[in-house]
This record gives structure tokens, sequence and C-alpha cells, in this order.
């Protein structure tokens, strides 16, 4: 099979730069020939992963995975809400991760059976915190929207023009929401990982490692975004500001090899 | 084509004169019936609050009338004096009639460029004119045409894009920062005639409660009872204030009525909780330092103002683009108008020329049967075709320049008579 991620990659790339000019010189040509772009990009992204079937234990695995299920997420969001510029947000994630999970390509474990059934439960622990890197992605996404609508309005710019986005209100229950999910998603995850983890001989020092550690570190601002909402009642731009610094965490912790990879992806 | 558009709009006539000629809907009515019935002819005719235009057609020769009696018809129908109405006339005819109309359906010729009422005033128009019976093939294809073109402009440009009322634009800023209203308290703070229409334009996003303080408790109750609300005692201004998701203000108080002070504390008690401030009033209600762009949006009049010159200077960016919109509907109604009238004519000419082609070619052919080659018989045919295709070009091209240019009646008949035609 010849599909490598340059061949998504540079569909996504065409698909950001058709939506970049249909900003500049709106028309129904543009948006459509970005929308086709962005449904090849998925379509050969898509074809890569059922071919390669990589693990959410390795760095490009569960860069590749996230970036499936973001790309997914913008053209559900394009299609559904023409109006609004979702390509702009969540384009350039998609390329970001898409471009991560290909450096980290040479280097990761990759056989192919994370999800056989003799590894149900590292299974459900990769597709757990995977699934919490969803919320976090996606709260990022919303946490960008939020701060430049928030700007917008700051600088009280006309709410004509420009790019179309949300409102901050429905920007702020997208990450409420996408948080409340993450957490409790990591919560479980990290559980099922520590309980694990001895069962596969792991090493005492691989519990220092940088991605456990990353994790940890991501599971504990996880709860401090709940608090700082739930509890201090902290402004949503603030809230946004720390999603931004959560989803840089999220990725330095996806980057980080995972000490118990050879067993846990076998 | 034979069209003419006779009309006086707020560039030819001030609203002293204007409300003179103006025509309510059962006066327009009348008016286009007997406009129809006296000059026997096509009628529509436009009224709104900016302009008065009549719009009379013939599909077939015939002259019509010009804006002297028009002014003398508008005369006697509003018992003005025709000389008061003649100067504020303006007449266009043929194209530059369907350009007019174009441009006045487009809202290009509006007092504010891009307002949308326009479109649907054409529309009220044309419709009026279908039911009574006074439309007919060509104002029948050049309003709907001019719709067309409408659409066309509206949804190819950004020339019908925001709000440029005070009003609207504030619903706007609201509507940027709130996604739904059911949940929402909407607080009024004093309210002048902006501040109602203001209100108005609020109540239609639906919102939870309305609560409206005044420091007359009279006018509370009375502006409470318009909007369905609730009043509240100036006193517990503060506590309203904590309630209140979206706050209009538009009081006659020469000193702000919330200062920075005091607003610090509703800040606090409202946890974080965001809101939008609409301060319509001068001297302002709120200081402007209450604005921190991240729980409190504070929007003042000037804000509100700049936004709709905002949107005025890019609707303008957009007429550009509009006017070329309208330049190509116009020749593409004119070209398909042209056709249309023509096609008759040119269907019989070429009938002609096909039947003298087959008298001259088919005798020769039988002449020369059995002397000439399959092949040789096709290119004389194909020679015969070709001279007959180049001696129509010329007058089926001279009618479509002629359409064009406005005429052709002439040029039909001459074609008629030259080629007996009929």
């Amino acid at each position: 099979m010849g599909i490598t991620h340059v061949c998504f990659g540079l569909s996504y790339l065409i698909a950001l730069g058709l939506e970049l000019a249909q900003q500049a010189w709106p028309s129904r040509a543009l948006r459509v020939a970005g929308l086709v772009f962005g449904i090849a990009g998925l379509v050969t992204h898509t074809i890569f992963i059922v071919f390669h079937q990589p693990s959410p234990a390795s760095a490009y695995g569960s860069l590749l995975l996230l970036a499936w299920v973001i790309a997914v997420f913008y053209l559900y969001a394009s299609l559904h809400e023409r109006t609004r510029a979702w390509a702009l947000f969540g384009l350039p994630v998609v390329l970001i991760l898409v471009g991560l999970s290909a450096l980290s390509y040479g280097r990761s474990e990759n056989d192919g059976s994370w999800f056989a059934g003799e590894h149900f439960w590292g299974a459900v622990h990769g597709i757990l915190v995977l699934a919490a890197s969803v919320g976090i992605t996606v709260a990022f996404l919303a946490s960008v929207m939020y701060l430049v609508q928030s700007r917008r309005l700051r600088m009280k710019r006309s709410p004509v023009g420009g790019v179309r986005l949300l409102s901050l209100e429905r920007l702020e229950t997208m990450h409420r929401r996408a948080i409340n999910l993450a957490f409790p998603l990591l919560t479980v995850g990290l559980l099922l990982g520590a309980v694990r983890a001895p069962l596969t001989g792991a090493e005492a020092g691989a519990w220092t490692d940088a991605k456990i550690l990353g994790t940890v570190g991501l599971w504990l601002v996880a709860l401090l975004l709940l608090v700082l909402r739930y509890a201090a009642h902290l402004p949503p731009r603030r809230l946004a500001l720390l999603t931004v610094a959560a989803f840089g965490l999220m990725l330095v912790t996806l980057i980080a090899a995972h000490p118990f990879a050879a067993e846990g992806a076998r | 084509m034979n069209l003419v558009a006779v009309g006086a709009s707020f560039r030819t006539a001030d609203v002293s004169v204007r409300e003179r000629v103006a025509f309510t809907d059962d006066q327009r009515d009348a008016a286009a019936t007997e406009l129809a019935a006296r000059y026997g002819c096509e009628a529509v005719l436009l009224s709104t609050c900016n302009r008065v235009e009549l719009y009379l057609a013939r599909p077939t020769d015939g002259e019509l009338p010009d804006a002297e009696l028009l002014s003398e018809f508008l005369g006697q129908f509003h018992n003005v004096e025709p000389t008061t109405i003649r100067p504020i006339l303006v007449e266009r005819r043929d194209g530059d009639g369907i350009r007019h109309l174009f441009r006045v359906a487009a809202s290009l010729d509006s007092l504010i460029v891009g307002e949308g009422q326009i479109a649907a005033q054409v529309k009220g128009a044309f419709e009026a004119g279908l039911r009574l019976g006074t439309t007919g093939p060509l104002l029948n294809a050049l309003f709907q045409h001019a719709q067309q073109a409408a659409k066309r402009v509206r949804t190819e440009t950004g020339l019908s894009e925001g709000h440029v009322s005070v009003s609207s634009v504030a619903v706007d800023y609201v509507r940027q920062v709130f996604d739904h209203f059911n949940d929402k308290t909407v607080l009024v703070i004093g309210a002048g005639k902006m501040g109602r229409l203001t209100l108005k334009h609020l109540g239609e996003l639906h919102p939870r409660q309305v609560l409206v303080a005044n420091r007359s408790p009279e006018r509370a109750h009375e502006v409470a009872a318009e909007c369905d609300g609730k009043a509240v005692a100036w006193e517990y201004l503060d506590d309203a204030l904590v309630q209140a998701d979206i706050v209009l203000s538009a009081t006659g108080a020469p000193e702000p009525v919330v200062t920075r002070w005091t607003y610090t504390d509703v800040r606090h008690r409202k946890a974080g909780r965001t809101t939008v401030i609409l301060d319509i009033a001068v001297p302002r209600d709120f200081d402007p330092a209450i604005h921190d762009g991240e729980t409190t949006f504070v929007f003042n009049i000037d804000d509100l103002k700049n936004v709709r010159e905002q949107t005025l200077a890019r609707r303008r960016a957009h007429a550009e683009r509009a006017e070329q919109i309208v330049e190509e509907e116009c020749r593409r109604f004119i070209d398909d108008w042209g056709r249309r009238k023509n096609g008759q004519v040119i269907a019989l000419l070429t009938q002609e020329f096909e039947a003298r082609r087959r008298e001259v070619l088919e005798p020769l052919l039988s002449r020369l049967n059995g002397k000439l080659t399959e092949k040789d018989r096709r290119d004389i045919e194909g020679a015969f075709r070709l001279y007959q295709n180049k001696l129509l070009h010329g007058p089926i091209t001279a009618l479509g320049e002629a359409s064009r240019e406005g005429g052709g009646a002439g040029l039909l008949e001459a074609l008629r008579r030259l080629f007996r035609l009929d």
C-alpha cells in the first residue's frame, strides 16, 4: 500500500489553504473544493490506519489516531455549520498531529496487534487515554476560538466580517463538556494503567518516565480546570489559557515513548 | 424593448414632496389599474417611503406615456399641481429603465445601500400587478429577472451583510456572547425611544425574564407592562444587575448611574457570570472602565455607531461587484428578451432560407444524379448550407444588436417585408 503520512497530510494542507482562500475571497467553489480535499485526506488517513493498525501506546499511533478523530470532528462540524470557520481551527491541529506522528513513525513500536484479545485491558487503557486526549484537544479548539472571539469583543470589533465563530457561551459549553468528559476517562485510563503496569514486568524506574509523569500532570491540569471552573469560578478566558497549556503538555506526553509500550503494544 | 420607468426618489425630491405623491396599497392598486387601462399597457407601481416609480411597458411597438403625461396622471390622482411633480420625475427608457429597476431591487439605489426591505417592496409591487392583471409578458419577465439579480447580489457579495441600525447592532453583539436566551435575564434601566426600540429587538430573542428599573416607579411599571416584564425598585438596582445577563441602559441621567466602584461589588456577586451591557444613553450610564472583555462587555452608543459605520464601509466596498452583477443581469435580460421577441422572426427567416436552398439544390442534384460520387454530393450540400448560414448571419446578428441597443422594431419590420415572412 503506497499511502503515507504525506498523502493525507498534503490533502489536509491543501484543504486548509483553500479554507484560507475562502476567507479572503468567499466563494462556494472554494468551500466545496476545501471540503473535497478534507474528505480525501480523511479517506486516505482511514485507509492508512486500517492497514497499519497503529497502537495508541506508541507515539506515532496515538498522534495519528487523535488526528483522525479531530479530522472527523472538523469535517462533521464544517458540513453541519457551514458558515463557521471550523477548518481554520481544526485543520492546523490535525496537521500538527499528523506531522508529529510522521516524525515519530520510525522510532515507535508497531506490530499491529495492540487490540488483540489477550491484551484487552491494555487496549482499554489505551482507548480511554486516547478518548481523554480527544476531549482535551476539543477543549483546546474551543479555547482558541474562545480567545479569538473574546479578543474581538474586548476590542469591540464589528460582529460582521472576518472569521465567523460561535458565541462565547457556546464555546464555553463546548469546553466544559469536553473537559467534563476527558477527566473521568483519563482517571479510569490512568488507574487501569497503574493496575496493569506491574503485570507487564515494568521496571521501577519506568514510573518516573516522561510519558507517565506527563499523563499524571495532564490529569492534574484537568482536575485543576474543573476546580477552577466549579469552585473558584475562574473567568472562561483564563480557563481557556490554561487549556492551551494543557494541550501543549498533552502533545509532549503523546510524543514521549511509552515505557511499557514494548509489552503493552505487542 | 418598449419600457418606460418614471419616478421620483429621495435623490430628486425631499420628503415634503415625496409624501404628496406616495401611494397606500389601495391607492397603488387603483392607480396601476387606471394606468394600464388609460394607456393600454402593462403597469407596475412601486411606492415606498423613499421612492414612487411607475413602470410601464408594451411587448409590441407603440407609444408609451412620457414623464410629462405621467406627471399629469400623478397630479390628478393626488390632487397636486403637475408643475410641482414634473421637476422631480426622472424618465428612463428601455435599457436604462431595466438597469434602474435591477439597481433598485438590489438595493444599490437605496438611501442605505444594501438594506433588505426594498427587495420585498419590489416583489410586493410586482405581485400586486400580477393580482390586478396589470402586468404582461414584458413586466412579468422583467420583475422576475430583477428579483433574480437582487438575489445574486445578496448571495454573491457582502452588500447586505450586517445591520446598520443601532438597535440591531446591539443585538448582534449580544448574539456574539450568548447562544440561547431562554435562561437569560434582561435588565432595562430607564427607557427612552431608542431604548424601547432596542428592547423590542431584544424581546425577539425571548429571554427568560425582563426586569425594568427606573427612578420613577410608575414609569418602570409602564415599561414593564409593555414588554411583559417585571418592575424593580430603583433601590434594588444592584440586585437586579447581579441577576441580569444583558443590561440595556438608556436613562437621561447627567451622571453615570453605575460607576466602576459600585460595579466591583456586583461583579463579585455574579461569580464569574458573563454580562453584556448595552449603554445607549448619552451621557453614558455605565463607567467605561467596567468593560473588562473577560466577563463584562460594555458597548456604548459610539461603539454601536462605529460598527454601523464599519458595516456601511464594508457594503460600499461590495458595491462595485454588485454593480457588475447588475450590469451582467441587465445584458442577460435584454439578450433573453431579444431572443424571445426575435425568435419567431428568426425561425421564419431560417425556414424561408431553408426552403429556398432546397428549391435550388434538389433539382440540381437530380440533374447531376449518377455523375457525382457520394462525397461530391455531400460537399455540394455542405457548401449550400454554409452559404445559407452566411447569409443568415448578418440579419440575425443585426437583430440581436438592435435589441441590445433598445431598438429593433424597425429592423424586425424590414425583415418581415423584405423576405415576405408573414
